[in-house]
């Protein structure tokens, strides 16, 4: 049996048996190739549900929509191990009880898809730890190696042609799970932090605060990078970050639901070497 | 002749050590340059990282943050939270091309006057040396250029 048989089974048992109220996946998109998240709520549906390679977005962005876990009925949903890391990120930052989420896991192993084994978070912390071990791509880790290695000057001329590019879209933002205030800062306009004018110094400005506001948090699902209509390289960014909070704290993001979050955490022997 | 360079340099400090500090240092009439401008702020961990963009964005040349030392927080923790967030914000910075000399941080309680003028003078002198922050001016003096059609 498939992959995809082997889900819609299970989904449409879920819902039948009532043990989930509703479950988010995957459906065909607008093109063959795309995926688009489905929602379906009674068991006739669930051979709507696609799931293969091009399922790439992490859908648990949608668990914090409002309203939706008010009941304390439980969810399912599709997610890689990246969402499965985002989920614990979201509990661990309160925004959702853990015990509310069903997961129907899988992993792209070299090309094939896997069933992930578990239903609740707490099932992957064994699957989650073998990720802090080997989290880089050899290409990314060599462009972030190879931004590191010029002067700063080329640093930011590298990253103003890249920001100039941006044109405020806040794609990035609407794709990212960890984006959930219902105020943003760029939205705010008293004080009015972030510049709103098409120029590079607002662009600048609000990717770096998205970069600052994701460290620690982010689980590089790539969405931001999928989403970014000009391609802007958000990924390296993120990639920078989470490195730095790695080496600097020993952090991983999304190791479990009782993980405190690295910035609202410390200890007092934090690293301070650049501190006069 | 032309005039030497003078630095805008914003420092964002602590009212109970940093602040306490710079007063200490002017009523024992140490000389310091005046070069920067203080903002006070209750506590280090009260500095969002994004006074350090507004104070680029408004043409400073250079950025101190300083607080407590570690353990003398007046709330406790506050300098611990905020020790964190800039490690990482530093590092955000470095990555993008922004100079780490122009954006500085440092510890100075309420009995070190001298420690606060020397950082000065040597931070003011350091940014003298490096110049304007030319990359981040030109972008700024964009903003402000007329609209073309």
């Amino acid at each position: 049996m498939s992959i995809q048989e082997q889900y819609r089974k299970r989904a449409a048992e879920l819902l039948a048996s009532g043990e989930v109220k509703i479950i988010i996946g995957y459906g065909a998109g607008s093109t063959p190739d795309r995926r688009r998240a489905l929602f379906i709520r009674s068991a006739e549906d669930a051979g709507l549900l696609q799931v293969d390679q091009a399922c790439d977005a992490n859908l648990s962005g949608y668990l914090v929509s409002e309203g939706l876990l008010s009941d304390r009925k439980k969810v399912g949903i599709f997610l890689r191990p990246e969402g499965i890391r985002s989920v614990n990120i979201l509990a661990a930052e309160s925004q959702l009880d853990p015990l509310q989420i069903v997961i129907l896991g899988f992993s792209d192993e070299n090309g094939s898809l896997t069933p992930l084994q578990g239903s609740s978070v707490s099932d992957f912390s064994a699957l989650i730890s073998t990720l802090k071990e080997r989290r880089s791509t050899p290409e990314e880790q060599e462009l972030v190696e190879k931004i590191e290695g010029m002067t700063p000057e080329e640093r930011f001329a590298f990253w103003q042609a890249e920001f100039a590019k941006c044109i405020k879209c806040y794609a990035c933002r609407q794709v990212c799970p960890m984006c959930y205030c219902k105020r943003c800062i760029v939205d705010n306009n008293q004080p009015q932090w972030v510049q709103t004018s098409s120029h590079t110094l607002g662009n600048f400005e609000w990717n770096l605060v998205r970069a600052f506001h994701l460290s620690g948090r982010c689980v590089e699902c790539g969405g931001c990078d999928r989403a970014c209509p000009v391609n802007i390289p958000l990924r390296l960014i993120n990639r920078r970050m989470a490195q730095e909070v790695l080496e600097a704290f020993d952090y991983f993001s999304g190791m479990s639901h009782t993980q405190e979050p690295v910035l609202a955490s410390f200890k007092k022997d934090d690293p301070e070497t650049f501190i006069l | 002749m032309s005039e030497p360079f003078e630095p805008k340099i914003v420092a964002f400090v602590c009212t109970y050590c940093t602040y306490a500090g710079a007063d200490l240092a002017g009523t024992s009439r140490l000389k310091y340059p005046p070069n920067i401008r203080m903002v006070r702020l209750p506590c280090t961990g009260r500095i969002s990282p994004m006074f350090i963009l507004k104070a680029l964005q408004k043409g400073a040349d250079g950025v101190l943050v300083s607080g407590c030392h570690p353990g003398d927080c007046h709330f406790t923790q506050g300098n611990y939270h905020a020790r964190r967030r800039w490690t990482v914000f530093r590092a955000l910075l470095n990555f993008t091309g922004i100079p780490l000399e122009r954006i500085r941080f440092s510890w100075i309680s309420a009995a070190e006057g001298v420690k606060f003028a020397e950082l000065i003078s040597s931070l003011t002198e350091d940014i003298r040396k490096l110049g304007p922050f030319d990359q981040y001016k030109a972008m700024i003096h964009e903003t402000e250029a007329p609209v073309s059609l």
